[in-house]
């Protein structure tokens, strides 16, 4: 009986706030990502820039006077898990769009749902080229596809090493194998030998039979797309073996992330990577994301976090300018961004066969006395580059 | 209600369900529902009938939505003739499959089927001329936006499992493969060519099982080897699905897929749980098994009998 | 062959054989539970992961060295195991059902478990621990100034080598010396005439069980300063420990370290020599040649031989 007339209570309150509180009821936001398996260390990243963005946004005032409230579904890095609750986003919260995932294979599953449903859905840090190359309207992305992850580090190669031969190593998945290709394409504009390129399952424990063969094909450049513990591993056996290249770089993912400078020591000096993202980074609002993460959680965030959070930004932006809270109207508000985020300037372009892609500058870093420093372009640069670096015998 | 009827009356109540009004999102997990228990079926039938425990079930059903994929991605065919195509494609794998590893028993079974899937897995990634190794494949346009198509399609495929495993179980053959499960030397000297009984049920098993992973690929419209030839996500949810429901019993499977994909989808989207989740379906996996080995429909009348016991 | 070619082939054999032999570490835990019991423990990683976990957190709070948590996390993982063989997956052995492979499905559980309590108690964050040592070598170089090759051999993968050595050999003695060793091998041999003897066998299931979570915990504490550790890491050591186990021949010692080394050559030799893409292909077509055409494993070539058959 009691509880029954707490529950009318309850309920009764609930009418009461929506007759009169309208403009209080809150926004919710399920966010899809991976928070169980191999890649939850990328979800948990992303789970928290999306709270501090969140909870920036609702000191503000929030959406049009409503409070973001977010919630989080964790879709395991499996597609159908990832479709599933998609579907239930649109069809039975009547979400009007979608932000989130992690995995390509998941965006992949996300982006046709979304499109099929016309409801717009903004990417977040899935490389895969394909996804934005397949005519889709509701589709955005804001991190720049895979073949533009190595720009910045290819035109240093261009300008500072001209190297002639290179070997590639990568993790057996849709980001590893498109990245690899993709710097495969490069080398040949640069004139540039590929000597060996290999894959490798993702987990691997012991890179040393691989490794002597590079080793012996000697090349100028050894570029690896990893994920992060392929990449210290890599870093480390590396050392182990005193496989002396002109130049390590790295692919963004892995190597970008302060865990590789953590888990590889001083096997990780001097080594280069792509990436998307720096704490450097002179955009306005990215020195105080990258130090407000670094304050609660210990650690500076990767490009994966600062796109996640900045995404809310984005999408709070489109929800401000948009007609109503329709997805058509999400939609074209989308299409029209034109924002300065703490990770860059965002707008959603149809170029090179890809649609509604943000493009942005990539950097290169580089780990300098155990940190990660921005080493290029010039414009951006906090440190200077290191370039040729000592032979692993010489080093201390 | 007389035997018969009861399937029936199954099939009349799932045949109207997309018609009282349900979300999208229901229809896609109902529909992943039945996907599972045709699997769930067609592992039945060999594991749970014939007695030869496969944890390679993935294989078939990679073999079956790979056979979808590269139609459409090499020969630019709709996907769907992947459902027949699988069919003949699936068998004549299963069938070479079989001849290698029916051969052995027990846990060796076991693990020559879990280490044909990796195999299977890992050449798909590997043979990227063919397969367009790890970054699979994407169907640009899947057939409809509406769930009820594939709803209709996996229903009538289910209820032709259903049918088929019924009939093969109920005939002669269905006495030949318990007999193999109960005591294959037995059955051996008995004079049943057991390695035919073992290679029949493996083949239509697989058959079945490839029909679901074209049908995937169709309905998903993305597949990679990762994806297709799992090992916990395909072969051993499998495993799970029949053995929570009940092992060599018509209804485990469908009870089964029930509580594996409804049950965890439920799981899963409690809010407040995050990633914990996960031990909270282990610890029920773990009851289940204790406290119901035959599984729920296997063990009904213990289920009945608890409650009865309450009631008086 | 030139220099080059010799270098390259000399360093793939060194990484395979100490690769192998960490290898055989997690198999023995395996092949001693399977041998005894017949049972497939898919839980078998996730304990691993635990063994790891346990080294991680001795070495951050207390800065004990993972070598020396060998002795740490193998007695802890003995009691889990124990806990779980008594309490779980004795329950179900005991009771009658169509498939006794449920019990498959118990240890599936307990390593979601597992997995799933590590992610909420530690984050799934990546972790290893960085001891000093961690990327130190010896070079053949410095030993041989004019070497025309240039070999290197790892501290901690050599230190790592030997440890499982060592406890291969502890476990060899406890098997082969003690009357508890005795007992479990005779339950692994004949159960039937196990029993008549005397042999508590569901005590003999109990020890065995904890034993071989144990070892692998032990092998997890071997492994943390090569390798890293993070919730879901479990699954890839599971398979390999199949493997091995296959390979070596059920509930045989020597078996288990001969089919680690053989596992670690071949992955070297096809990483180096066909493509690192393919060396788990190379892994698993071991695995089903040796349950084909050496259906008892290595062990047993080694004792046709030793019975001059």
């Amino acid at each position: 009986m009691k509880r029954s007339a707490s529950g009318l209570m309850a309920a009764s309150a609930f009418l009461l706030a929506t007759a009169f509180g309208h403009a209080a009821e809150p926004f919710n936001l399920a966010i899809p990502l991976p928070l169980t398996g191999g890649q939850a260390k990328f979800g948990e990243m992303m789970k928290r820039s999306y709270e501090m963005a969140a909870e920036e946004i609702n000191a503000k005032g929030g959406v049009k006077g409503r409070k973001i409230v977010l919630s989080f579904e964790d879709s395991q890095a499996k597609p159908d898990s990832a479709r599933a609750i998609v579907e239930k986003l649109i069809d039975v919260k009547k979400q009007p769009l979608i932000v989130g995932e992690y995995t390509s294979a998941c965006a992949k599953a996300v982006a046709a749902v979304a499109n099929e449903r016309k409801t717009p859905y903004l990417i977040v840090a899935s490389a895969d080229d394909s996804i934005t190359q397949q005519n889709y309207k509701y589709v955005f992305r804001q991190n720049v596809p895979n073949a533009y992850y190595a720009q910045g580090l290819v035109s240093f190669l261009r300008e500072k090493v001209q190297p002639k031969t290179m070997a590639i190593l990568y993790e057996s998945s849709d980001f590893g194998t498109s990245g690899a290709a993709d710097m495969e394409k490069w080398a040949g504009k640069l004139g540039c030998k590929v000597l060996v390129k290999e894959k490798y399952e993702k987990g691997a424990v012991d890179f040393k039979p691989i490794l002597s063969k590079v080793k012996q094909a000697a090349p100028d450049v050894l570029f690896m797309v990893s994920y992060v513990m392929d990449a210290s591993l890599l870093m480390k056996q590396i050392k182990e073996l005193r496989l002396d290249a002109k130049l390590y770089a790295g692919g963004a993912a892995g190597f970008a992330l302060p865990e590789f400078v953590d888990n590889a020591k001083d096997a990780a000096e001097y080594v280069m990577t792509a990436t998307l993202w720096t704490p450097q980074v002179k955009y306005k609002g990215a020195k105080e994301y990258a130090d407000k993460y670094k304050a609660k959680y210990g650690d500076f965030p990767s490009y994966h976090g600062a796109s996640a959070y900045s995404a809310l930004h984005v999408v709070h932006d489109a929800l401000s300018r948009a007609k109503s809270m329709k997805s058509e109207d999400i939609t074209e508000a989308l299409k029209k961004t034109k924002l300065q985020t703490a990770y860059g300037p965002v707008a959603f372009e149809d170029k090179d066969g890809y649609q509604n892609q943000c493009f942005s500058e990539t950097f290169v870093l580089q780990v300098q006395a155990g940190e990660h420093e921005t080493v290029w372009p010039y414009a951006y640069a906090n440190k200077k580059f290191i370039y040729p670096f000592p032979r692993w015998r010489d080093r201390k | 209600m007389k035997k018969p009827l009861i399937p029936l009356a199954v099939l009349a109540v799932l045949a109207v369900l997309p018609f009282s009004g349900l979300s999208t999102y229901m229809m896609h997990i109902l529909i992943l529902v039945l996907m599972w228990t045709t699997i769930g079926m067609s592992w039945n039938l060999l594991g749970g009938y014939c007695g030869q425990v496969s944890f390679g079930h993935a294989a078939y059903f990679g073999v079956g939505a790979y056979t979808a994929g590269l139609l459409y991605f090499k020969l630019q065919a709709s996907a769907w003739w992947g459902i027949p195509l699988s069919v003949a494609v699936v068998s004549v794998f299963a069938f070479v499959l079989g001849y290698i590893v029916l051969k052995l028993r027990g846990p060796f079974f076991a693990l020559a089927t879990l280490a044909s899937g990796e195999v299977l897995r890992i050449t798909t990634e590997n043979w990227n001329g063919f397969t367009n190794g790890t970054l699979g494949i994407l169907i640009q346009e899947r057939t409809w936006v509406a769930k009820t198509q594939y709803y209709y399609i996996i229903l009538a495929i289910t209820a032709f499992t259903f049918l088929l495993v019924r009939r093969l179980v109920a005939s002669k053959w269905g006495y030949y493969f318990v007999a193999v499960r109960e005591d294959q030397d037995a059955a051996e000297s008995l004079g049943i060519d057991t390695t035919k009984y073992k290679t029949i049920a493996l083949v239509v098993s697989a058959a079945l099982t490839g029909i679901c992973g074209a049908f995937y690929t169709n309905y998903m419209g993305f597949i990679d080897p990762h994806i297709v030839f799992a090992l916990h996500d395909i072969s051993i949810i499998t495993i799970m699905i029949v053995m929570v429901g009940g092992v060599a019993t018509q209804w485990g499977p469908l009870v089964g897929a029930g509580i594996m994909v409804l049950l965890a989808e439920w799981i899963r989207s409690i809010p407040g749980l995050g990633a914990s989740h996960q031990a909270f379906f282990g610890v029920l996996l773990v009851l289940i098994i204790l406290f119901l080995p035959n599984g729920i429909v296997g063990d009904f009348r213990k289920i009945t009998r608890l409650f009865g016991r309450a009631r008086a | 062959m030139n220099a080059a070619q010799v270098e390259v082939l000399l360093q793939t054999l060194i990484a395979g054989v100490l690769l192998g032999g960490l290898y055989a570490l997690i198999g023995l835990g395996m092949t001693l539970i399977m041998g005894v019991m017949k049972i497939i423990n898919l839980a078998h990683g996730e304990l691993m992961m635990v063994g790891m976990y346990i080294a991680y957190w001795m070495f951050s709070l207390f800065g004990i060295d993972p070598y020396v948590s060998v002795f740490i996390a193998g007695p802890l993982l003995f009691f889990l195991g124990i806990l779980i063989q008594k309490y779980l997956i004795n329950t179900v052995l005991r009771v009658d059902s169509i498939l006794p492979e449920n019990q498959v499905i118990l240890t599936v559980g307990v390593g979601m478990i597992l997995a799933s309590a590590a992610t909420i108690a530690f984050k799934s964050d990546y972790r290893s621990t960085p001891v000093k040592y961690g990327t130190s070598a010896f070079y053949l170089s410095d030993l041989w100034k004019g070497s025309p090759i240039e070999l290197s051999l790892s501290i901690p993968w050599s230190v790592s080598f030997l440890f499982a050595l060592a406890i291969t050999a502890g476990l060899w003695f406890f098997l082969q010396r003690t009357d508890t060793g005795k007992s479990i091998r005779a339950t692994a041999q004949d159960l039937d005439a196990a029993l008549l003897m005397g042999v508590n066998v569901q005590r003999m299931r109990v020890v065995t069980f904890g034993l071989g979570s144990a070892l692998v915990g032990a092998a997890g504490c071997l492994f943390i300063p090569i390798y890293y550790l993070y919730p879901a890491l479990g699954g890839q050591f599971t398979l390999i420990a199949f493997v091995i186990t296959i390979l070596g021949g059920l509930g045989s010692n020597v078996g288990a370290i001969l089919g680690g080394l053989i596992l670690g050559l071949f992955e070297s030799l096809t990483a180096t020599y066909v493509g690192m893409g393919w060396a788990p292909v190379g892994r698993f077509v071991i695995f089903i040649a040796a349950l084909l055409f050496l259906p008892g494993g290595v062990a047993s070539l080694l004792r046709r031989r030793a019975f001059g058959k």
